[in-house]
């Protein structure tokens, strides 16, 4: 059964308010022609879940379809620096932004993965974050007696990765620095994969590596050349730096959509 | 003349010692220089992690985009990304990470989150990363910090994103560490001076003795080119 689809269908089929794990990490690899899609279809209430966003996140506040974030980190790293959209949204308002530790994301993207409603861990024994939120609460080992403290399970209702190859069936390839995509594969209640290429049913078949990511878990299948980019793509591209500055240099919403055609 | 990233990477790649796991994240262009450093002047079994999980990178062509980036894959002989990283120091593994963050209190707190309150902040930070879980569980938690000033270093922190393990501090002017609960000054940069330091911190300078930081010698110097000739190590200061 063939899951090809294309971007604008597959980006369609997301509801408002859903959960959305973005893979990638900063700005390498996220799934960046899905993201302007998400964008340009002006979807609302977005709940998106990533250990630390880049552009993307950014990207997705300025064009106010955000309503949390769950992440260790917002930021283009040093050469472009702050997130300033998505500060500016949560500094508003308009956006809730959930402070994690990396580390919290990925045990509460364990948590869904297990099937299990938490997960405990160490760390977080002398900070403000769990005073501040709900997600966070101490829970003594049963054994023991230990205090733990406990993150609550994310369940993305989708995640949106970007892989290297991928076949029509939705077995899907991420080469190089995998960052959190395969545990978001897992943890999701279903992943859209958009692909830099298309391979055909037997080419996994044929070959030594597999795909490390399984058709079953997958709902769509979109071809996109270039689909990370202006983030870097793994043995494919580097950053796009002028992509990058121009979008960073909007200073308001209405400015986008002329800069999402420019990339077209 | 003597540049604030040289010494501050020197400072930072002195404190790695022969052997240790050192692991750092994004926006780490310091701490990444320093454990290259590290690696090729004193500690030769220094282990190298970061997030994209290429282990030990070999001779990787940095770039001042990212320091998560593909360049610290290619040229490792092993993977162990950043989930397992963090696996490691919660198991008591990881013997130093490097972190940064926004303000620092007299006992070593960290705040990488917000300034004002944290629902709806005056200015929202990057966030604290993997702060909050690795300042408690590796056995060092080093910072650096570009800018040295009273805001960076208040009398009280606007949030306490973690505490923990903070073993030093390197900023331009001066490497501070911790000792029975608190800060205390361990060297200046012959750059600067005490009097500047105390001006430029707001809690009181306490010190065992007045050290000043011995400089980078011509083999660190040497070595940092080697490592970083495209000089990513400056990029904060730029």
């Amino acid at each position: 059964m063939s899951k090809l689809t294309g971007l604008c269908d597959a980006i369609q089929a997301i509801p408002d308010r859903a959960s959305l794990g973005l893979g990638g990490n900063t700005l390498n690899r996220a799934p960046m022609a899905a993201v302007m899609e998400l964008a340009r279809q002006k979807k609302q209430g977005l709940r998106l879940i990533k250990t630390a966003g880049g552009m993307d996140v950014d990207l997705l506040c300025l064009a106010g379809c955000v309503a949390t974030v769950d992440a260790g980190f917002v930021s283009c790293e040093t050469r472009y620096g702050l997130c300033r959209h998505y500060r500016k949204a949560v500094e508003s308002g308009a956006v809730m932004a959930n402070e994690h530790a990396c580390y919290t994301v990925i045990s509460a993207l364990r948590a869904a993965s297990y099937g299990i409603p938490f997960m405990p861990v160490r760390g977080l024994q002398i900070t403000d974050l769990v005073a501040v939120n709900d997600y966070f609460a101490p829970v003594a080992d049963p054994f023991t007696g230990e205090t733990l403290y406990a993150v609550r399970a994310l369940r993305p209702m989708v995640s949106i990765l970007h892989a290297h190859v991928a076949d029509e069936a939705g077995n899907a390839l991420i080469e190089g620095p995998l960052y959190d995509d395969i545990l978001l594969s897992r943890a999701s209640e279903t992943v859209i994969v958009t692909a830099e290429r298309i391979v055909g049913p037997d080419y996994f078949t044929n070959r030594e590596i597999k795909a490390n990511i399984p058709h079953f878990l997958v709902s769509a299948v979109v071809h996109a050349p270039r689909g990370a980019w202006p983030n870097a793509c793994y043995q494919a591209y580097g950053v796009g730096d002028e992509a990058v500055r121009s979008f960073l240099a909007l200073t308001t919403a209405d400015q986008l959509p002329q800069w999402l055609e420019r990339r077209l | 003349m003597m540049r604030a990233c040289d010494i501050m990477a020197v400072c930072m790649a002195r404190l790695i010692r022969d052997g240790e796991t050192v692991f750092h994240g994004v926006s780490s262009p310091l701490p990444m220089v320093a454990t290259l450093l590290a690696k090729a002047h004193h500690a030769p079994h220094a282990v190298h992690l970061n997030i994209p999980g290429g282990v030990d990178p070999h001779a990787p062509r940095l770039s001042d985009i990212t320091s998560a980036g593909e360049e610290l894959w290619h040229g490792a002989q092993a993977a162990f990304p950043l989930q397992e990283v963090f696996d490691l120091s919660m198991r008591g593994g990881l013997d130093v990470a490097f972190l940064s963050g926004v303000q620092f209190d007299r006992m070593g707190g960290v705040n990488a989150s917000v300034i004002g309150s944290y629902a709806k902040p005056k200015v929202r930070l990057p966030g604290g990363a993997g702060s909050a879980v690795l300042i408690p569980t590796a056995k060092r938690a080093i910072i650096w910090r570009t800018k040295h000033d009273v805001r960076t270093f208040p009398p009280q922190l606007d949030f306490l994103t973690a505490r923990g393990n903070v073993s030093d501090i390197i900023t331009p002017l001066c490497v501070f560490s911790m000792f029975e609960g608190e800060l205390i000054l361990r060297s200046i940069h012959p750059t600067s001076s005490i009097q500047e330091v105390a001006a430029s911190t707001g809690f009181p300078i306490r010190y065992l003795s007045l050290v000043t930081t011995p400089p980078p010698t011509d083999r660190e110097m040497r070595l940092l080119e080697d490592i970083d000739p495209a000089d990513v190590r400056n990029i904060e200061f730029r």
